[in-house]
C-alpha cells in the first residue's frame, strides 16, 4: 500500500489541487482539461482501491479491515461526487469544490496507508 | 491551460448571489459533507468495535456526525426552511465544538480517545472550530 503508486497518486492529486487553486484565483470555473485530468485521477484511484483490496485478501495479517475498505471506497467515490456537485455551478466556486476534494484525496491515501500499517481509528 | 468549454466566471447574477447553495456555498457544502462522512464513519466504527473504551467521546462523535449531516443537507438544499435548519444546526455545532473543546482540555481523563470536536478539532487542522463561524457568516451574507 506504500511505494511508488501511492506516491504518484498523491503527487497527481496535489498537482490537480494546485491547478484548481490557480483557476480559483484567476476567477474561472474548471474547463474540459481539468475535468479530463480529474477522470485520469479517478482511474488511478480505482486502481489504488482494487490493488488495495487484492493485497488485503492476500494477507492474514491483522489490521482494521473494515476501515481499510471504507477509506478505499471513499477514495473511489469522492471525485465523481465532487464533479456531480459542481457541474451546474458556472463560477469559480466550481474550481473551489475541486480544489477541496483534490486536497482531501491525499489525506485519504495517507489514512489508507496508516490503517494498512496498523493504526486504529 | 485551455478552458475551452467554460464560461468566464465571476458573473454571478443577482438571482444566485443570495442563494445559500450557490457560489461559495457549493464549496462550504463540500467541506461539511467531508466532515459528515468522516465523523459518521469514524463514530460508527468506534461505537461498533470499542464502545466501552471511551463511551463519552464516542457518543459525542456520533452527535457531531448527526449535526454535520443535518447541516450538510440543509445547506445543500438552501430553501427557506433549510436555512433555518442550517442555522440551528450550525449554532449547535459552534456550541458543541466550544464546549467539547474546552471540556477535553480541562477533563482529559473523560476524553481518552479523540473525537471530532475534542481539543477544538486540532486533529482535523482546527477546521471544526472555524467551520461554524464560516457557516454562520455565509448564512448571514446570503440572507
Amino acid at each position: 500500500m506504500t511505494g511508488i503508486y501511492a506516491t504518484a497518486l498523491i503527487v497527481l492529486a496535489l498537482t490537480l489541487a494546485g491547478w484548481a487553486v490557480v483557476l480559483l484565483i484567476v476567477n474561472r470555473p474548471p474547463g474540459a482539461a481539468l475535468i479530463g485530468a480529474a477522470a485520469v485521477l479517478e482511474l488511478v484511484l480505482v486502481g489504488f482501491a482494487v490493488g488495495g483490496i487484492v493485497q488485503m485478501l492476500g494477507t492474514d495479517r491483522g489490521f482494521a479491515r473494515a476501515e481499510f475498505v471504507g477509506y478505499l471506497l471513499a477514495c473511489v467515490a469522492i471525485v465523481p461526487a465532487a464533479v456531480w456537485w459542481m457541474k451546474d455551478e458556472r463560477t469559480r466556486a466550481a474550481s473551489g469544490v475541486l480544489a477541496v476534494v483534490f486536497v482531501v484525496v491525499p489525506i485519504l491515501v495517507v489514512r489508507v496507508q496508516q490503517v494498512w500499517a496498523g493504526a486504529g481509528v | 491551460m485551455p478552458v475551452s468549454d467554460a464560461t468566464a466566471g465571476g458573473e454571478i447574477g443577482p438571482d444566485t448571489r443570495r442563494q445559500v447553495n450557490r457560489g461559495f456555498g457549493r464549496v462550504l457544502v463540500v467541506v461539511y459533507a467531508v466532515f459528515a462522512v468522516a465523523a459518521t464513519a469514524r463514530s460508527g466504527i468506534q461505537i461498533a468495535t470499542k464502545f466501552e473504551q471511551a463511551p463519552v467521546a464516542y457518543l459525542l462523535s456520533a452527535f457531531a456526525a448527526v449535526v454535520y449531516i443535518v447541516a450538510t443537507i440543509a445547506l445543500a438544499r438552501g430553501d427557506r426552511t433549510s436555512r433555518k435548519v442550517a442555522t440551528v444546526a450550525i449554532v449547535i455545532e459552534l456550541v458543541g465544538v466550544l464546549a467539547i473543546g474546552t471540556a477535553s482540555l480541562l477533563l482529559p481523563d473523560q476524553f481518552p480517545a479523540a473525537s471530532v470536536w475534542s481539543r477544538f478539532g486540532l486533529g482535523y487542522g482546527l477546521i471544526p472550530l472555524l467551520l461554524p463561524f464560516v457557516g454562520l457568516w455565509w448564512l448571514r451574507r446570503t440572507r
